[in-house]
């Protein structure tokens, strides 16, 4: 059972900096499934990004551990956690990370470099994926040359092209105006819609609450549900 | 990823570092390019010396001498007479085996007369290679024929422009034989001179003294032997033969052989040979001793200071040595001295090729610094392709790619321009040895093993160089890399 489940269990990621230790992430356990819209909320440094990115097979957890399909993350070796970010992860960013020097085409076509995707197809998904989100005429444009709302759909484009099974999103309005910020809301909810789990973090509650199907929040790299108020920031530890 | 997403990829970044992957491929061009203009030097030098050796048939040649020392007694009867050639005919694996005798002569020409030396040889020996490189004209066709073939050096001795010029040309061949009968004619001649004086001066009282008379004897026999000494210096007589030159070998100096400035059929040599002794009056004292003066110049006595041997090309050629060796001879081998050079020239191209290679370390470092530097700029960009789920290996991959192909660029321009180097550097050459009067040989060569061995280097320079970059580059934390700006 359990198809495209992901779970984390006692998971995290502590950094060290001289003899103090940031703890990033701290023994989070959860489980997104199939199919949700999960939003994770906290404040800024809370450590939804390093939560993500570990969820994303991208970072490597301290302790504790991550499950995909009951497949533990940590028993792949580094070849096969890059074959798990290639066919089962999207990510989007709050500054997009398009790489600058391509076109939007090529910037979704580079997605497919890493899947198998034969040669000669890439380019007509890539088109296909753009056109799909209102792209079609601004394929060959370079990133500088488009809006922000523009990029983060490019982003989006190219982390929905391979045709992941969960899709990150980080902060993806952040960067964005409300405008933009409603397009992109709609667009996930969109998707969401038609089936692909997204994950999404965001220190906006109010957008979290009108698109996602359940919130959690994280408070000092550790996780609450969102009915429990949160807590106080203690005054000593 | 496949290779050919590495290599669009790559090219993609270089094309877009246009200015910085310029200059570092033209390091390595430079490098390449000093690499193979100074290996085409060796290379091109040592076919010319092997050419030469081949197309002359030397490695199959063997020179044979008698021991160095004749005066030892345990060597004195190893001498090169028939007997001795007719052993080494019939070892195996050799062909043909002719005697070098060669003998002083005199050429006079309708302006000139010079005196040189001549060697007999028969045409068997002069249809080998040895004696395939004329200048002009052929070979004579058999061994009693009245014809002379030429080295150039004799064009130099009659100071004669082009050999062309001397084809058909008559010489008076001439030869200043001494013989025992006019130095012996000579002794009673002599005796009679002032033999009244002599008489005059004879103590007739004395002559009961053992010691006056044993002087008086030896004044005499002084007398005697100084009328001996001057028959064989003086009283010569001259045998001549007109011959015309056929041919002229080249070779200033005698080509590799050493030949005489004149070789002339065997059988016309005889002629002179058999006229008497022909050689250095001094010498001949030394032919008195050993007895061989008072022999007839026959074949069965006749010795020489040396042999030619041709040897089967199929056969090894240590064994024909090692056998004649242990007769006490000494040899004397081409193919052993190529041997010999071919070493030399293994050292002379590998300390050619590490002065090549020191410019190529240079340009190694200057791709290690500027792959290092694209690291730096793309940071950013190796961060995004992990998180699109490039692996270590691709990241890797694609920097070992750029800089193999900053080598493999670079080696390409490099081994066109030292081509052009070497090209230029031949002309130059040319027109120096034109001037000069030495014929004009190509001194580079370019072979195609050469060329690849330059794009081996150069591949595997660049990927060293750019080993450690890509192990970098692979290993940049994603998480870091995308860290928002
Ligand atoms: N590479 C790092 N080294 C040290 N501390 C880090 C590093 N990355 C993140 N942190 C710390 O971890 C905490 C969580 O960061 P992050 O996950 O980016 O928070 P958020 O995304 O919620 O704003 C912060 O206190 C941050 O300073
Ligand atoms: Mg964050």
């Amino acid at each position: 059972m359990s198809d495209g489940r992901l779970q984390a269990i006692g998971l995290c990621r502590y950094y060290h900096r001289g003899p103090q230790t940031v703890k990033a992430v701290d023994e989070v356990d959860l489980t997104i499934a199939p199919g949700e819209f999960l939003g994770i909320v906290g404040a800024s440094g809370s450590g939804k990004s390093t939560l993500l990115n570990l969820l994303a097979g991208l970072d490597t957890p301290t302790a504790g551990e991550i499950r995909y399909e009951n497949t533990p993350l940590r028993a792949l070796s580094r070849q096969e956690l890059a074959s798990y970010r290639a066919h089962k992860v999207g990510m989007i960013f709050q500054s997009f990370n398009l790489i600058q020097h391509h076109t939007a085409l090529k910037n979704v076509e580079m997605a497919l470099y890493f899947n198998d995707t034969p040669h000669r197809e890439r380019r007509c998904l890539a088109e296909k994926t753009l056109t799909r989100l209102g792209l079609g005429d601004r394929m060959h444009h370079r990133p500088a040359d488009l809006s922000g709302g523009e990029q983060q759909r490019v982003a989006i484009a190219r982390a929905l092209v391979k045709e992941p099974e969960i899709l990150f999103a980080d902060e993806p309005t952040g960067n964005l105006d409300h405008d933009n910020t409603g397009q992109i809301a709609e667009l996930l909810t969109d998707l969401h819609r038609r089936g692909l789990t997204v994950v999404m973090v965001t220190h906006d509650l109010e957008l979290a609450r009108q698109c996602t199907s359940r919130i959690v929040n994280m408070h000092y790299g550790r996780l609450q549900s969102e009915n429990e108020p949160p807590q106080p920031r203690k005054a000593s530890s | 990823m496949t290779f050919r997403d590495y290599i669009s990829v790559s090219t993609g970044n270089l094309w877009r570092m246009k200015l910085r992957a310029t200059l570092t491929v033209a390091g390595v061009v430079i490098a390449i390019a000093a690499f193979i203009a100074i290996m085409s030097y060796g290379v091109g030098l040592q076919q010319n010396i092997t050419e030469q050796y081949e197309n002359l048939g030397l490695v199959n040649t063997m020179m044979v001498y008698p021991p160095r020392d004749q005066q030892k007694v345990d060597t004195a009867n190893i001498v090169i007479n028939q007997e001795m050639v007719d052993s080494i005919t019939a070892l195996p694996g050799v062909r043909l085996v002719y005697p070098f005798n060669e003998f002083n002569v005199t050429i006079t020409t309708a302006d000139t007369s010079i005196t040189t030396k001549a060697q007999a040889l028969s045409v068997t020996a002069l249809q080998t290679k040895a004696f395939s490189d004329l200048a002009a004209g052929e070979t004579f066709g058999n061994d009693s024929a009245k014809y002379i073939l030429a080295t150039e050096a004799l064009l130099h001795d009659l100071a004669i422009e082009s050999a062309d010029s001397l084809i058909g040309d008559t010489l008076i061949v001439s030869i200043d034989v001494a013989s025992l009968d006019s130095a012996i004619a000579r002794v009673p001649q002599t005796m009679l001179e002032n033999i009244h004086d002599r008489a005059a001066n004879i103590r007739m009282d004395s002559l009961r003294n053992r010691d006056y008379l044993m002087h008086l004897v030896h004044a005499e026999l002084k007398v005697a032997m100084t009328g001996f000494m001057d028959g064989l210096m003086n009283a010569r007589k001259t045998v001549s033969d007109t011959l015309v030159v056929s041919g002229v070998l080249r070779g200033r100096f005698g080509g590799p052989l050493r030949l005489k400035p004149i070789i002339i059929p065997i059988a016309t040599g005889r002629n002179f040979a058999s006229a008497g002794y022909s050689g250095d009056p001094v010498n001949m004292l030394g032919a008195m001793y050993d007895g061989s003066i008072f022999e007839a110049p026959s074949d069965s006595s006749r010795t020489f200071p040396k042999l030619t041997l041709e040897l089967d090309p199929h056969h090894a050629y240590e064994p024909i040595r090692d056998t004649i060796e242990a007769l006490g001879f000494r040899t004397f081998s081409f193919a052993e001295q190529l041997k010999e050079i071919r070493r030399f020239f293994i050292y002379f191209d590998l300390g050619l090729a590490v002065v090549g290679m020191i410019a190529l370390v240079t340009a190694a470092l200057g791709i290690v610094n500027t792959m290092v530097m694209s690291i730096v700029e793309r940071t950013r960009e190796i961060g995004v392709l992990k998180s699109l789920g490039a692996g270590e290996r691709d990241i890797r991959i694609l920097f070992l790619v750029e800089s193999g192909l900053i080598g493999i660029i670079g080696a390409i321009i490099g081994i066109i321009g030292g081509w052009m180097i070497s090209r230029v550097a031949s002309i130059i050459a040319r027109t120096i040895m034109e001037r000069e009067g030495i014929p004009p040989m190509e001194l580079f060569a370019l072979p195609l093993w050469l060329i690849a061995t330059a794009l081996g280097f150069a591949l595997a320079v660049s990927l060293i160089a750019g080993y450690y970059p890509a192990s970098r580059a692979a290993r940049i934390d994603p998480v870091n890399a995308l860290r928002g700006e």
